[in-house]
């Protein structure tokens, strides 16, 4: 056969990185962000004496538990070129589901039912997407609207205690010292890591994301694998609302109301595209580690928490632009 | 380039000869990250010519180009228009000094009228103190079309330009930068998806474009085409100017050798190959709007070229094969099974495999590497219990790379985005290799890939048809047709309406038979 060494030596030039495409964790793609969050633990160490401790690194991660365990299965969303903004939704009305069983049935069972609820919704919306075409930004913004409507017309629009000792050790219990809601999280970040990288599921959803088209005409089954992403939206949605009330005792229909955004957010900071087709779990990690410790520094620092909204939204702004320009930067030919 | 001091010449075409050069580049020179692409490149354009720049992917045409657009700035030479020196910084300012490029994905507002994607940026405004906020509608329309009256194209001005066929949609792209009052045009594969009808019109424009003065300077890897239109060429190698020379001094041989810096090795395929079972029966398939009652059968070991103009059916029936967008009756036997798929995914399995005609949008995954775009279709086999067996991935990958040729820098983790057009071909074909296609079907395989690569994927094809497998290919070059099949089916208008023993075909035949069903 014939060698074209010409178009060797231009790809040289081309400066394309490799891209490992989360087949592992790339340094090079996250050291911006890892960079980052190095800066923010320096600087927080230095302005708050209360900072820089074991305990409150762990109030860190029980603070992000919820939304952590909600990233995972959104980063496969984002990476599979959807979106998912029903989420918050579901949080309310697993809560909501969980307090109102509660007194009727068996605490597992209601969990259980409150599970069922994630995957019904993850469903729904995965139909509407892949059956009906539906754009996923309008078919999960109808279903956060639809969700929560019977999230408080389930619970009367109020607030139930949920009495129920064991219940209370999801959200508030300790195993070897460590709280047990982020034991999970841990777990669940690594299986996603593992999943993503290493299983022929985790790597369709990369093609389907990256090009739905031509995944389909090499015999993906794309639908199926959208759909199955979604179900694992609303699971893990489900999951994180049965932790909220057991954090908080109770199950409230107007709980967890624009969390979505802050989980969007972090997944977006971790380096996902939401044209699909790029992010990895660790990505996902740092950037719900970086607005979780950001918050926790500033309360520390006394900030109002109307300015921690602000600070919140420049983060993300700074950290996606030095991203493009970074970019930019390497592409450029 | 002593080789070819004698070849290498500024002399004029014959019919400007007293006249100074229009556009006169010298010694540019570029470089990307420390390594220069360009060594030094001059190229002379004169007024009322088309020279063809040529050059395989890489040898520094559209580095070139764009330094000439403004795109890019040079890091050394200089450059004249009409004499006199210019500095270009901005697509602007070469828009400016008259210089207008054409790429291959036009750039148009397609929900805008004709008359307002040809006045894009210039539309004229009235007069008075509010008169600049106000367009001139009714001198935007005589504009417009006085503009395309010179190009002599008979298009709706109110029509939205998304209704257009690309041919004409291209047209007005010219217009447009007629509207600037370009004096150079740069045209970049202009022709890859027009119609033979379409390109015969362009050639037209083209011819009248040069009546008018206006030089234009043409990029294509079709060299009938350039042998058809253009006056002079100007060859680039790695980045060097291998020669400047008169159309009429050389042949097409010479033209392959200048660009590739070699011999292409002959293909002679050999025919009537012996031809096993029936591979493919298609009998009586049918879609509303796209082909109507189409039979045909295809034997391993053969390969059958589809031909038509475009919207002639053929290429909505590979589709249609394939499932992509399944046909509403008739029937299609794939080794004499009887298959009623509604998906890619169904026909696949039964060992088919499909090399779109756009290979960015159907058929890549840009962001993935190479060895995961080769190992794409056939991932169940690479793993255990879901689990993707690394190991044996890259090991396939590895294997199809070398037997392909397929060239990257950094090995298979490349990402498939930064590989050339050819190679970004070769790696679809290796899919399907990979995923064990015993029937395979291939749409414009060679759109838009340099020769060397070509001749590549025309011996793959080849040592395929050898080795028994069936293959069905759709193409709208005429020579690759009748270079490759052993028959060819022409279409026209959804139907099926000859057949052609390749060896007793020619170009004229296929042309007129594709042609017939517009009568």
């Amino acid at each position: 056969m014939i060698s074209d060494h010409t178009e060797q030596k231009q790809e040289s030039q081309k400066t394309g990185p490799v891209r490992r495409n989360g087949l592992r964790f790339d340094w090079q793609e996250a050291l911006g962000l890892l960079g980052i969050y190095v800066i923010l633990i320096v600087a927080l160490s230095i302005l708050s004496p209360y900072f820089l401790s074991v305990n409150n690194f762990l109030n860190i991660l029980v603070a992000i538990s919820v939304i952590g365990i909600m990233s995972v299965a959104t980063t496969m969303v984002i990476v599979s070129g959807g979106i998912d903004l029903s989420i918050g939704s579901v949080v309310a009305i697993a809560g909501v589901i969980v307090s109102s069983l509660s007194l009727a049935v068996p605490m597992p069972l209601a969990i259980l039912a409150a599970l069922g609820i994630g995957i019904v919704v993850g469903c729904l919306n995965g139909l509407a997407v892949t059956r009906f075409n539906i754009n996923p930004l309008i078919a999960t913004l109808g279903m956060l609207s639809i969700v929560r409507g019977f999230a408080f017309v389930l619970s009367g629009g109020l607030t139930r205690d949920i009495f129920d000792e064991g219940f209370g050790f999801l959200g508030r219990g300790y195993l070897l010292g460590i709280p047990f809601q982020v034991i999970v999280m841990a777990i669940l970040f690594l299986l996603a890591a593992w999943v993503m990288r290493q299983t022929t599921f985790g790597r369709s959803i990369y093609a389907i994301g990256g090009n739905a088209q031509a995944a389909r005409l090499a015999g993906l089954p794309v639908r199926r694998l959208q759909m199955t992403v979604y179900i694992l939206s609303g699971l893990s949605a489900a999951i994180g609302g049965v932790f909220l009330a057991s954090q908080l005792s109770a199950g409230a229909p107007a709980a967890a109301t624009g969390i979505e955004l802050s989980v969007i957010a972090a997944v977006i900071l971790g380096g996902s595209s939401l044209n699909g087709g790029k992010g990895t779990i660790w990505g996902t990690l740092l950037g719900v580690l970086i607005l979780g410790t950001l918050n926790n520094g500033l309360t520390l620092l006394n900030v109002s928490s109307y300015y921690q909204d602000v600070a919140r939204g420049v983060v993300l702004l700074l950290a996606v632009g030095l991203d493009q320009l970074r970019l930019r930067l390497i592409r450029r030919p | 380039m002593a080789e070819n001091d004698l070849r290498t010449t500024h002399a004029p075409p014959e019919d400007v000869a007293s006249t100074p050069p229009l556009l006169s580049m010298r010694g540019i020179r570029k470089s990307f990250s420390g390594v220069e692409v360009l060594h030094g490149v001059d190229l002379t354009l004169y007024s009322g010519e088309v020279l063809a720049l040529l050059g395989e992917n890489g040898a520094g045409k559209s580095t070139l180009i764009k330094i000439l657009n403004g795109d890019y700035t040079r890091d050394a030479g200089e450059i004249f228009l009409a004499g006199n020196p210019v500095s270009l910084k901005s697509p602007r300012d070469a828009e400016r000094l008259g210089i207008r490029v054409i790429y291959q994905e036009l750039n148009y507002a397609p929900d805008l009228s004709v008359a307002e994607n040809v006045l894009l940026g210039h539309l004229p405004h009235r007069r008075g103190p509010l008169g600049r906020f106000m367009v001139d509608w009714s001198e935007a329309f005589r504009r417009a079309e006085r503009i395309l009256a010179s190009l002599n194209a008979h298009v709706d001005l109110r029509q939205p330009l998304r209704q257009l066929s690309v041919g004409k949609q291209q047209t007005v792209e010219i217009a447009k930068a007629l509207s600037g009052q370009a004096r150079i045009l740069v045209m970049d594969e202009p022709t890859a998806a027009l119609t033979p009808h379409e390109v015969t019109l362009l050639f037209e424009t083209i011819a009248r474009l040069r009546a008018q003065g206006v030089a234009i300077i043409y990029i294509s890897h079709r060299l009938d085409e350039v042998e058809r239109i253009a006056q002079r060429i100007t060859v680039l190698r790695d980045g060097n100017v291998v020669g400047t020379v008169p159309i009429s001094e050389v042949k097409r041989r010479d033209i392959v050798r200048m660009m590739i810096g070699r011999d292409l090795p002959t293909i002679d395929p050999r025919r009537h190959a012996v031809q096993g079972a029936t591979a493919l029966e298609v009998s009586h398939l049918s879609r509303p709007g796209a082909f109507t009652d189409v039979s045909f059968t295809l034997r391993e070991g053969e390969i059958i070229g589809l031909f038509g103009l475009l919207g002639a059916g053929h290429a909505e029936l590979i589709r249609a094969i394939f499932a992509d967008e399944p046909a509403t009756s008739g029937e299609i036997k794939i080794y004499g099974q009887a298959v009623h798929a509604s998906s890619p995914r169904a026909v696949k399995r039964l060992r088919v495999g499909f090399v779109p005609e756009d290979r960015k949008v159907d058929g890549l995954i840009l962001d993935m590497s190479v060895a995961e775009n080769i190992t794409l279709a056939n991932w169940r086999n690479l793993s255990h219990y879901g689990v993707l067996q690394r190991r044996q991935e890259r090991s396939r990958a590895l294997h199809w790379m070398e037997h392909l040729s397929i060239r990257t820098t950094r090995g298979i983790q490349q990402e498939v985005r930064t590989l050339s057009g050819g190679n970004q071909q070769k790696t679809i074909l290796a899919r399907w290799l990979e995923h064990g296609t015993r029937l395979l079907l291939l749409c414009e395989p060679t759109r838009g890939v340099d020769i060397g690569a070509r001749a590549d994927i025309y011996a793959t094809l080849e040592e395929l048809r050898e080795q028994g497998m069936a293959l069905l290919l759709v193409s709208s070059d005429m020579d690759e047709i009748l270079l490759m099949s052993d028959r060819v089916l022409v279409f026209a208008r959804g139907r099926l309406v000859a057949e052609f023993d390749s060896s007793r075909a020619n170009q004229e035949l296929l042309l007129s038979a594709a042609a017939g069903g517009d009568a």
